[in-house]
């Protein structure tokens, strides 16, 4: 073959290289990121999460088979506010991946796409439990800011995938529509929400009272992260019979002895939530959310 | 742009039975009263997109001591990894382990006969590749300087040689695999080699050889704060002294279940056998003398977090060195306080 043709095939494959890719490789802390992460992608992602929806995202393990995950991975999301803190820079340095590393193309920390509650201010130490200084992590129970994330995440796959760019802002355009229209019919559904008082277990709530309007008085945990113990029991279930409370809501991965006892007292409903979108059971985000609003519609049925 | 900081303290109320006992661990409770473990100062950060830098000071009532200080890369090609400075080998499981991170309040002694009271480390380079396998496996190999009296009892220890050439380093190597059983089940087997000179003679050498298997029930498909781990670590150590090949070979395994977020529990059996010639005949040991029978150790502890920030450990053991004629009973009850950030846990 002429030295011409050979030439010009090659440059042909350099530059299909340099525009047609293999699926982006995305690999998410919590499978709420990776559902989002998955409907954005417009098939051209593959995604997987590290914990699973039936873990405390605190608290997951770092079995170093998810380091492998992160070692093939183009671009890492995270919760962040310290939310992963305790497992997933172990993870990131033994993946020896460059790009996930914090500050690397593919590292996005999904905390800097959405306005924060819960954000300290004056003096903070562990005294006050185990906080998170720059606010509160568990946004992604509001679909308003899940819809900023996935807006961040679409441009951030955009930078890195230019071919399938226009497709990655679309898939994020798509996903924004698909929840405001939800959100309306969650919003008729819960609109009894609106200025109850509610007990949560852990400080998790504060998004999803922003977004539906109710109020949490008190937490079955008497600081974050330290489990309740029989005086602050005593405590919550005092201000709740004052407050007239009549519902509970906590995650799945807390145990609920101590919940089920308290609103036995008090004579209240529990909503027991689902951890996270169960991702790896092929629900979506809206699936999610949609099972939080059924859960805490069923606990105040009048 | 500061490091994370974390100050780790650890102190223990002990009581031993005998005046004399046993422990191993450089920073053991070692006698009846209050004991300061050690006070930990960790700093680490990333230093630029290529390095992190990762360093430990450990504060007695006699001193400070430098534990710890390397620098790893951070995207080398080819899954590579190196790290460098003065550092924890990786030989087994436990030994590249800080104190706090121990489900015991005391080293097992195995670790101290093998390395040393400060496990073993030194000042060198380590080189990791992470396998393209379907499954992790983790290939380690690292040459350091083979002195320390209490990190490389085995090798050079304390003796004042010089460095001629590749012979007089400390070379060791890891390999580790990892099996996700399922989402509950974890197993993680790892093979260790550590090879190096010894200060018994000209040209003797010492090889110990290792395995470990830790293996980890924690459901998380479902609500729960339980979890149950075993470890076993088994070290066999051959060494060259003059006139005599010694053998011996020390293990320990450990139970630990989790029964609530705060409350846990875990028992541990230790066993050291004499250093013996390859004939089987009485060995003349250098470093343990006195080590002449087996020696078995059991511990049992219940320990009590009352934040993930804080512990209290009670912990009961009775060890019987086979050429004593009375064993030794120990209880502890030690507390260890952690301030500052947040450490990521290992697996």
């Amino acid at each position: 073959m002429p030295l011409r043709s050979i030439f010009v095939i090659l440059v042909t494959l350099v530059g299909l290289a340099g525009t047609a890719r293999a699926d982006l490789r995305v690999v998410t802390t919590t499978p709420d990121l990776a559902a989002i992460a998955q409907a954005v992608g417009a098939g051209h992602v593959q995604v997987t999460a590290l914990a699973l929806s039936t873990q405390d995202p605190h608290f997951v393990d770092a079995r170093p088979n998810l380091a492998l995950e992160l070692a093939k991975a183009d671009l890492l999301v995270l919760v962040g506010l310290d939310l992963e803190v305790g497992w997933l820079p172990t993870l990131q340095t033994a993946s020896r991946n460059a790009d996930i590393q914090r500050g690397g193309k593919g590292y996005l920390d999904a905390s800097g796409l959405v306005p924060l509650l819960d954000v300290a201010s004056g003096k903070v130490d562990r005294a006050q439990g185990d906080i998170h200084p720059g606010g509160n992590p568990h946004y992604l129970y509001d679909p308003r800011r899940a819809a900023k994330v996935a807006s961040g995440i679409a441009r951030r796959m955009a930078e890195l995938d230019p071919a399938n760019g226009q497709a990655y802002l679309a898939g994020a355009k798509g996903f924004s529509e698909k929840l405001q229209k939800w959100q309306q019919h969650w919003e008729a559904e819960l609109q009894r929400l609106k200025g109850r008082k509610v007990i949560a277990y852990h400080q998790s709530l504060t998004y999803l009272a922003d977004w539906l309007g109710f109020e949490v008085v008190i937490h079955l945990e008497p600081k974050p992260g330290i489990p309740p113990n029989p005086g602050h029991v005593a405590r919550v279930i005092e201000l709740a019979k004052k407050n007239g409370v009549k519902l509970m809501v906590q995650e799945s991965y807390y145990p609920v002895k101590t919940s089920e006892l308290v609103v036995q007292k008090v004579g209240a409903k529990l909503a027991v939530l689902p951890g996270g979108t169960n991702f790896q059971g092929g629900e979506s985000y809206l699936g999610f959310v949609d099972q939080c609003v059924k859960r805490l519609s069923a606990a105040t049925q009048p | 742009m500061n490091p994370d900081i974390a100050v780790i303290l650890d102190t223990a109320l002990a009581y031993f039975s005998e005046d004399e006992n046993l422990q191993t661990g450089g920073h053991d409770p070692k006698a009846t009263g209050f004991n300061l473990q050690q006070l930990e100062l960790a700093l680490g950060a990333a230093v630029d997109p290529y390095f992190r830098f990762d360093g430990n000071l450990v504060f007695s009532q006699f001193g400070v001591e430098l534990e710890e200080a390397y620098g790893t890369t951070l995207g080398l090609p080819a899954r590579l990894q190196a790290r460098f400075g003065q550092f924890l080998h990786r030989f087994g499981r436990i030994n590249s382990t800080h104190l706090h991170a121990w489900n015991f309040v005391d080293q097992p002694f195995a670790l101290g006969r093998v390395f040393g009271g400060e496990g073993g480390r030194g000042l060198g380079v380590e080189l990791s590749w992470l396998a393209p396998l379907p499954w992790y496996a983790e290939v380690v190999g690292t040459a350091m300087l083979a002195y320390g009296v209490g990190s490389a009892r085995s090798f050079y220890g304390d003796a004042d040689l010089p460095v001629d050439g590749p012979a007089d380093l400390l070379y060791v190597t890891a390999l580790e695999q990892f099996f996700p059983l399922n989402d509950d089940w974890s197993c993680l087997w790892g093979l260790s080699a550590a090879l190096g000179p010894n200060a018994t003679g000209r040209d003797n050498r010492t090889d110990v050889y290792g395995t470990d298997l830790y293996l980890k029930y924690r459901p998380v498909t479902r609500e729960s704060q339980q979890a149950v781990a075993w470890q076993t670590e088994v070290f066999y150590r051959r060494r060259q002294i003059p006139d005599q090949l010694l053998e011996d070979v020390s293990l320990y395994s450990e139970l630990t279940v989790q029964l609530t977020k705060r409350w846990a529990v875990a028992g541990r059996y230790e066993f050291g056998s004499p250093a013996v010639g390859l004939g089987g005949e009485k060995g003349l040991d250098p470093l343990d003398p006195e080590w002449v029978a087996e020696r078995q150790r059991v511990a049992l502890n219940a320990t009590f977090w009352p934040s993930e920030f804080s512990r209290l450990r009670l912990q009961g053991s009775y060890d019987a060195p086979g050429w004593l004629d009375r064993g030794v009973w120990a209880t502890f009850l030690a507390v260890e306080l952690v301030a500052g950030a947040h450490g990521a846990h290992t697996f």
